[in-house]
Formats: C-alpha cells, sequence, structure tokens
C-alpha cells in the first residue's frame, strides 16, 4: 500500500488475511496446487478476471468484482461512483486521489484495493455531514484555498489525516504534513493559511 | 461640471464589487461533489485509449488492430494515421496520435491499447535546437528546420553604441515547459443519432463546439458542449479540441455508445502543448548616466514541429536604439500551446537579468535604473509608482549590492522585476438575466470557469446591481446552451463577460421597478435596489424586500439580455514583483523566502478571488523559476521526466511568504488578471539569487547545478 510517511507497513496482502477478511472458502484450492509448499508459504495469486472484493467505504460496505489488479482509486471512482478524489499523476506524487485508510494517508491510486479490505477507508465523498461541511472543508471554503479545485479532496484528505494526528499541528507539520500534495493553480499561502486556522476543538 | 451617469456603467459607490466574496462553488469543490469531465459517468459507457508513436520522427507502415479488436471487452478501434495516406502518415513528435480502442473498462482498454501493433519505419529526428540552428541536424522540416522573421530595427545602433560608456555581452536562456493541468485533457462523447454531447475540459466551450462541428462535419447545432468544472488549462486548453476530443468523438460514434477518454500524465506531457523555449544573444549599451542607449539581439526559441516560439523583447523598457532578429526552430517535439502569458515570462526574464547586470556596470541602484529606463507613467504604465512603493514597503533599502559578503554558506539577496499583459474585453458575450416571482435569480452566460472564479464574478456583479447577496444569485455557466461567449483565454473572460452581466442585471432590475413602482405611488426612476429591499431612493423605509417586490413579477419571469460593451473594460495592466532569496552556496540549493506583489487589474470584482489569482501566479512562475523543465534524452528526442516525480513542482514546503497589494482603478472598468502576476516572479528570483551569489545566472529552472556552475564561472 502507497502510505505516504515511512512507518512500518503492516498490511500487505497475503492469502491468509485475503481469506480471512473476504470469507471465501475453497478458493485456496484453485489457486494453489496442492503439495506446493512454495506456493503455500508466499502470497498466493488472485486472478485474472475480476474477483470479489468487500471494501468498507465511509462507514458503508461496498462489495465488487474487480481484477484484482484495480487501484483503490480506479474501484471506487469507476466501480462505485465516488468520484470526489481525482487521479492527477497515477505515480503517487500528486496527492489528488489521498484518503485516509485506518486513520493513515495514502496515495489511492498506488494502493490496490484487495489490499485495503477490512480497513476503514475514508474519501472526500463521505467527510461532510449532509450540507454541514467538515470543519477542514468549510475553512477552504472560507479562505478561498481552492482555484480549479481538481486537487482540493487530496488536500482535504491529506490535512484532516494531519489535523487527526496532530491536532495542534505546528506550522511546520502542516508543512511536512502536505508536502506529498501539489496544487498547480497555486493556492499554497491559503491551504497554509486555512489548514492553520482549524482549531484544536474543531478537529474531529 | 455635472456628467452624464450611465445606470449601466458601474457604480459609483458598489456594494458588493471589489469585496471579499467566497468563492460560489467552493462548497462543490470541498465536498467532491463539483462534476468534471473526469467524473462524468454515462450509462454503458465506455473507455478510450490512444496509441502514441515512441519515436519522434518516423513514418507509420502498417497498423494491425486484428489482436487488439479480439481482447476482452474491445468494441471498437480506429486508426488515426493511416499507413496509406502518404500526405498524412508521418508521426512528427514523440506522442503523436496514431491510433484508438475503446473498451468497457479502463483496464482493458489499456490491455487493447497494447495490442494494437504498428509497425514504424523511424526517420531522422531533430530534438536539439542548437544542432537544428547549426545545419548539422537532419532537414526534417520542409522549407527547412529554421525560419527566420525579419529583423526589426529602430534608431541607430552605432550611434547607440557610441554613446554608451559600457557595454555587455550575453546570452539569456529559458527552457520548455508543460502546462502540467492536474485534470488531464479529456472527453466525454455521447451520440444521439446525429447530434453530439461532448463533456470536455476546455477554456473555451463555444470553440470547442465549433471544433467538434466543422471536424465531423455536422451542424454546429447538433453538437452542446458541457463544462461545469474543469481541472486547470493554462492556455493548454484554450484553442481547439486537439487529437484527443476528435479521437473520442470518434470512437464514440463507430462505438455507438458514450466514450470517456481522458489522457494520463505521460500523455499529458508529450502531447499537449507546451511554453516555447526563448533564448537571447544580447549586445547592450548603456551611457554613464544610466541611459540604455543600445540594444541588438540575436533570439531564438523552438515552440516544437512546424510551430512559432515568439517572445517581447527587449521586454518594456525604451531602448531608442535597437535591432531584434528572431528565428523559429523547428523540432520533433509537440507543438507548443498558450501558457498562461504567453511570450511575456521569456521576454522578461531574457531582458531582466540583462537590467541589473546593466545596473551595476553603472553602478546604479536597481529599481533606480529601471525607472530611469521606463515608459512615461500612465494608468496602464504605472511601473514607476509601484516599484517606489513596493521598494519600501518590501525593504529594499536593505539590500546590499551584488554579492552577500556575510560569511558562511547561506546567501540572502533581493531582485525586482516589472510586467505587463492586456487583459482586454471583447464581445459578443452576452449574458441572459431571469428573476422569478420566488424572488430566485439566475445569471446565464455561455462562458467557463478555469478555476479563477468565473462563477463567483457572475453572482458578485449580479448582486451588487441587485442589491442582494451573491449567494442569491443562481451563476450557470459552462454550457453552449446558455449562449456564446469567448474561450478563457488570454485574461479576457472577466473583461469580456462582466459588462454583458452588469447590463443585463441593470435592465432586469429596471423591469422589476416598473412592477413595483405603482404600488409605492412613485415612479420607477425613483427606486433603488439595497439591502435586500427595492425602495424609494432616499427614502429606505418607502419599500418593500426583495421576495414581496418579486411576488408582483407573477407566472411569467422577467428577463433581460446585456452584451459586451466597450468603456466597461479596458486593456493593459501594470506589476512589479520583488522576492528575496536565500541560496546555500555549498549545496547550490535556492529557497525563496518573501515576494511581494504590487499588481493593478482595474476595476476590482471579486477581491479574494483576484488575490488567489495573484498567489497562483507568483507560485507558477518560481516552478519556472526553480523546479520544471521538459528534458528531451539527447540521442532518442524522447521526454526523460513525462511524470510528477521528475517534472518538479513547488510543494507546501517551497512557498514562500507572498504579499500582495491589489492597486484599483476602478474608472478603467474590468480587466483580467489571469496572466498578469505570473510572468515576471522567474525574473525577481534568479536577480535575487545575482544579488546573493554575486553572479549571474543566465538560464532556468535554477537547479543546483546550475548555481554551483554559476558559482565556478564567477570564481574561475
Amino acid at each position: 500500500m502507497a502510505t505516504r510517511d515511512d512507518s512500518p507497513d503492516g498490511m500487505k496482502f497475503n492469502r491468509r488475511n485475503f481469506l480471512k477478511s473476504t470469507g471465501v472458502v475453497g478458493l485456496a484450492e484453485t489457486v494453489a496446487a496442492p503439495g506446493d509448499a512454495a506456493a503455500q508459504s508466499e502470497p498466493a495469486a488472485v486472478g485474472p478476471g475480476d474477483v470479489p472484493v468487500r471494501l468498507n467505504v465511509n462507514g458503508r460496505p461496498i462489495d465488487l468484482m474487480i481484477e484484482p489488479r484495480v487501484t483503490l482509486l480506479d474501484a471506487l471512482r469507476t466501480r462505485a461512483n465516488l468520484t470526489g478524489n481525482k487521479r492527477g499523476c497515477d505515480r503517487g506524487t500528486c496527492g489528488a486521489c489521498t484518503m485516509l485508510v485506518d486513520g493513515r494517508t495514502v496515495y489511492s491510486c498506488s494502493t490496490l484495493a484487495i489490499e485495503v479490505q477490512g480497513k476503514q477507508i475514508r474519501t472526500v465523498d463521505g467527510l461532510a455531514n449532509g450540507d454541514q461541511l467538515h470543519p477542514v472543508q468549510q475553512a477552504f471554503c472560507d479562505r478561498d484555498a481552492l482555484m480549479c479545485g481538481f486537487c482540493t479532496p487530496g488536500f482535504i484528505m491529506a490535512s484532516v489525516g494531519l489535523l487527526e494526528k496532530h491536532p495542534n499541528a505546528t506550522p511546520e507539520q502542516i508543512r511536512k504534513g502536505l508536502d506529498g500534495n501539489i496544487c498547480r493553480c497555486g493556492t499554497f499561502p491559503r491551504i497554509f493559511e486555512a489548514v492553520s486556522s482549524v482549531k484544536g476543538g474543531q478537529r474531529g | 461640471m455635472a456628467e452624464t451617469i450611465d445606470p449601466l456603467n458601474w457604480p459609483a459607490t458598489p456594494s458588493v464589487l471589489g469585496t471579499r466574496v467566497k468563492r460560489m462553488d467552493g462548497p462543490e469543490k470541498v465536498t467532491g461533489r463539483a462534476k468534471y469531465t473526469f467524473d462524468i459517468s454515462r450509462p454503458r459507457m465506455l473507455y478510450g485509449r490512444i496509441v502514441r508513436s515512441p519515436y519522434p520522427h518516423a513514418r507509420v507502415v502498417s497498423v494491425d488492430l486484428t489482436a487488439a479488436s479480439r481482447m476482452p471487452g474491445v468494441k471498437t478501434t480506429l486508426v488515426w494515421r493511416d499507413p496509406a495516406n502518404t500526405q498524412n502518415n508521418l508521426v512528427m513528435f514523440q506522442g503523436d496520435e496514431v491510433a484508438a480502442v475503446a473498451a468497457d473498462t479502463e483496464e482493458h482498454a489499456i490491455d487493447a491499447a497494447r495490442a494494437i501493433k504498428v509497425e514504424y519505419q523511424v526517420l531522422p529526428h531533430v530534438t536539439l535546437v542548437d544542432r537544428a540552428l547549426a545545419g548539422t541536424a537532419p532537414a526534417v522540416f520542409t522549407g527547412g528546420n529554421v525560419r527566420a522573421a525579419q529583423p526589426q530595427s529602430t534608431g541607430d545602433l552605432t550611434k547607440g553604441f557610441g554613446a554608451a560608456a559600457h557595454t555587455i555581452e550575453e546570452t539569456y536562456e529559458t527552457q520548455v515547459i508543460t502546462h502540467t493541468c492536474m485534470e488531464t485533457h479529456g472527453t466525454v462523447c455521447e451520440w444521439e443519432g446525429e447530434r453530439l454531447t461532448a463533456w470536455i475540459s476546455t477554456q473555451g466551450i463555444n470553440g470547442a463546439r465549433e471544433n467538434f462541428a466543422s471536424a465531423l462535419g455536422i451542424p454546429q447545432a447538433n453538437v452542446r458542449v458541457i463544462c461545469q468544472y474543469m481541472g486547470g488549462g493554462f492556455g493548454s486548453k484554450a484553442l481547439s479540441v486537439g487529437a484527443e476530443g476528435l479521437i473520442c468523438a470518434r470512437l464514440a460514434k463507430a462505438a455507438n455508445a458514450p466514450v470517456k477518454l481522458m489522457l494520463d500524465r505521460k500523455e499529458e506531457h508529450l502531447a499537449t502543448g507546451n511554453r516555447p523555449s526563448a533564448t537571447a544573444r544580447i549586445k547592450a549599451g548603456v551611457s554613464a548616466e544610466g541611459i540604455i542607449t543600445a540594444f541588438d539581439g540575436d533570439t531564438w526559441g523552438t515552440g516544437g514541429a512546424g510551430a512559432t516560439a515568439g517572445f517581447p523583447l527587449p521586454y518594456i523598457y525604451q531602448i531608442a536604439n535597437r535591432r531584434r532578429a528572431h528565428k523559429d526552430v523547428f523540432t520533433n517535439t509537440a507543438q507548443q500551446r498558450p501558457m498562461r502569458a504567453p511570450g511575456h515570462p521569456q521576454g522578461s526574464f531574457n531582458t531582466e537579468i540583462m537590467m541589473d547586470e546593466l545596473a551595476d556596470k553603472v553602478k546604479m541602484d536597481p529599481v533606480e535604473f529601471r525607472i530611469k529606463n521606463l515608459p512615461p507613467e500612465a494608468p496602464n504604465a504605472m511601473w514607476r509608482s509601484y516599484l517606489r512603493e513596493g521598494a519600501a514597503e518590501f525593504g529594499w533599502d536593505k539590500r546590499h549590492p551584488t554579492g552577500d559578503k556575510t560569511p558562511g554558506p547561506i546567501k540572502t539577496g533581493m531582485g525586482v522585476s516589472i510586467h505587463t499583459w492586456g487583459g482586454g474585453g471583447r464581445g459578443p458575450a452576452p449574458a441572459h438575466c431571469e428573476i422569478a416571482s420566488d424572488g430566485g435569480v439566475v445569471m446565464r452566460a455561455g462562458t467557463q470557469d478555469i478555476g479563477t472564479g468565473t462563477r463567483t464574478l457572475v453572482a458578485v456583479i449580479t448582486a451588487d446591481a441587485l442589491g442582494l447577496q451573491p449567494t442569491q444569485v443562481r451563476p450557470e455557466i459552462g454550457d453552449t446552451l446558455y449562449g456564446v461567449s469567448p474561450a478563457s483565454g488570454g485574461s479576457t473572460t472577466a473583461a469580456s463577460i462582466s459588462p454583458g452581466i452588469r447590463v443585463a442585471a441593470v435592465k432586469a432590475l429596471d423591469a422589476l421597478k416598473e412592477k413595483v413602482a405603482p404600488s409605492l405611488g412613485v415612479e420607477p426612476a425613483a427606486l433603488v435596489a439595497s439591502g435586500g429591499r427595492i425602495h424609494v431612493k432616499d427614502d429606505p423605509s418607502k419599500g418593500m424586500s426583495w421576495a414581496d417586490a418579486c411576488k408582483r413579477i407573477g407566472p411569467q419571469s422577467i428577463t433581460s439580455d446585456g452584451d459586451w460593451r466597450p468603456g466597461m473594460s479596458s486593456t493593459t495592466t501594470s506589476g512589479v514583483q520583488f522576492a528575496e532569496v536565500k541560496v546555500d552556496i555549498e549545496t547550490g540549493i535556492v529557497k525563496v523566502t518573501r515576494v511581494l506583489v504590487v499588481q493593478d487589474c482595474g476595476l476590482v470584482v471579486s477581491r479574494l478571488t483576484a488575490e488567489s489569482q495573484c498567489y497562483g501566479g507568483v507560485i507558477g512562475s518560481l516552478n519556472f523559476a526553480l523546479f520544471e523543465d521538459r528534458i528531451l534524452d539527447r540521442n532518442s528526442g524522447q521526454m526523460v521526466n513525462p511524470n510528477m516525480e521528475w517534472y518538479l513542482l513547488a510543494g507546501m514546503s517551497d512557498i514562500p511568504r507572498i504579499d500582495v497589494r491589489l492597486k484599483n482603478q476602478p474608472e478603467r472598468g474590468v480587466i483580467g488578471l489571469g496572466e498578469p502576476p505570473t510572468v515576471s516572479t522567474a525574473a525577481a528570483i534568479t536577480l535575487a539569487v545575482r544579488n546573493a551569489i554575486g553572479v549571474s545566472v543566465r538560464s532556468l529552472p535554477l537547479t543546483p547545478a546550475r548555481i554551483l556552475g554559476a558559482l565556478r564561472q564567477g570564481i574561475a
């Protein structure tokens, strides 16, 4: 999974947690020949072709039949109509695709959907409570922290992830925390102001 | 003497105009509800994919679609560059379109595109400008690889150099950069018989409509183009729908199903335009008094395969005796497209670095030296005033002479630069206003928002005229059903559409006054709209709320139309920028610490979004100065960084403190602001680096290698 920080990643997809998280039984027979010790100790191959994937997105389960190569971003955008998060570079650089997985910011363009089963996935689509904007979203509107808006969902999610981890983030923490996102229109000063303006108590 | 006040013109005492109004579509964008072309989904929609030439120059010998057609999910394929068509079977740059496919999923489309077999006859290419100029490159282009423009001369160069106390002779150069829009170029096309609906990420919905119709051989009336939201264009989406747009339309027609075709990041770098390079070999002379007496420039640049690469030079400053000879160099790279202030950043850089070198020759302060060589001050030429005002605010008096003598590796410096841009308005740019009996106000225009905040501008002007808050106005844009309007390029949108919106709103209000006046027992002309009420001009108590007034409208809404007219917009802005940097002379790393912007744009309509344009312009130019570079492999001619990890752009930690001083010139009417603030930051930064390290860096970007190289040369 394309995590955006350097903490250890314990979420590598493997056969055991795949089976556990999907509850698909009998699959082992099809992906590992009996007696093939090597195959049983390595992560199993799945596919080609569509496989069932269950994702927990914004608090709701989503069941998909997708190829194992489909990224989290594409799975949600093209199969679940969750188009809030964007694809800018498709290589884990620009950050427009940033989502939260178990509270950590990830580049969803470089994370396979199949890898994040059983995890709590949050996208920009689920951040507001009806018409009630999340404090970070409200701050972006108040400070004009967006222009064309295409990078905005990624910046919002990166900011939410940062503030949940560091409710009283220092200016330096805000800068570093948002260094994984690029805005081509150049709204950075406004984004910095917006994130800085969200006070600790509001940062839920 | 009392002047006749034209009620249609801009108000003397605006209520909302020029205030800080929150962007109208902010909530849509921060929640992800805003639908960009990339987000459009249609029933039965397919995904398109283009096969592009990996070679900068080749003949397409054959295209075999057989295997691709049999791939899973494939619905249709097409050949874009027909090998049998000897007039059109050459690819002229890496990324040139060859064939395409549409399939049920994006993954299947990518697989199928890989299965299209294209046979190329690779031809000699030219991608190195120096070789093209020297005549040692293969002759690729009909009529030669180099096209020289007619030299331009004014005054007497010999006399000018004769009057010079000092001369310099240097070469300055800016690089090719790409637009790198966050939303790549892309289209969704859906046919219904011979009628086409196209959602396209475009700066010009009406131009796109004309493009589709003429290229596809259908009436313009059959084409509807929609662009509600778009993820940046910067000029690259202004002029045409491109091959990618037409390919999408043809795939959709052939498949009899809607097709979405979004370019990937590599295609975006390779094929959707760029800012041409610009090189200037300049000999210039300056008198002992600090007047530039002569300027002799040979310039060239490449805008790709058969495209021009012009830029203004010398930039702004008045030089009596000058000559300039320019050459466009053709290379096997994608054609340039306009990029935010086309030509000006290049002209600014190539002039301003020279300015400080001349100033040092006569030991003058760069601000004073600039003032000495500027054209006379005028409303559209305010640099003198802005330089003095900016210098005072920036603390220019603390600037040390060239070369920071402070011990240690970190050197600081300051630089200054000036710029101009037209940004005028033009018609037709009609606007249509409707006021309904429920009090709802719609202002409709066939324009588009490229991210500058057009919806907000529409709402601000309308609300101001009707005495309402902007949130009480519904702006409707981004659809050719809403009428014609110019493309959003060259900072012309605000100046083009604002007058029509004002006129339509004032006329609608006049109609509403007619409905209200009888019940108040006054003449309609005695009424005004302010604070959400319609009331007698000097007696606010004698009136009624907006809602009550509108109840008198009846079932048929009030409608009115306006259009652009002269006198309410103007052209040509002035701006100056100051920059401060820190340079580590051991690593060559440049850090910009402060930028000050002094900028006008005529009547300030929407202050918050206008300031955002200035921030964005500065940061775009900082990218040009420090990071961006389209790097081509010397041998293969292929781009080595067609992505976003090696095509560098600033992140949050690279952003300096930016202060914006927006000057209001209400008497001039509306002038565009998209381009001006991005013109000259790069020059100011480069001059600040020069001031810090004591040597000039005459080419961009200011990479650590280039800084260290300049330092080594400077010491030698």
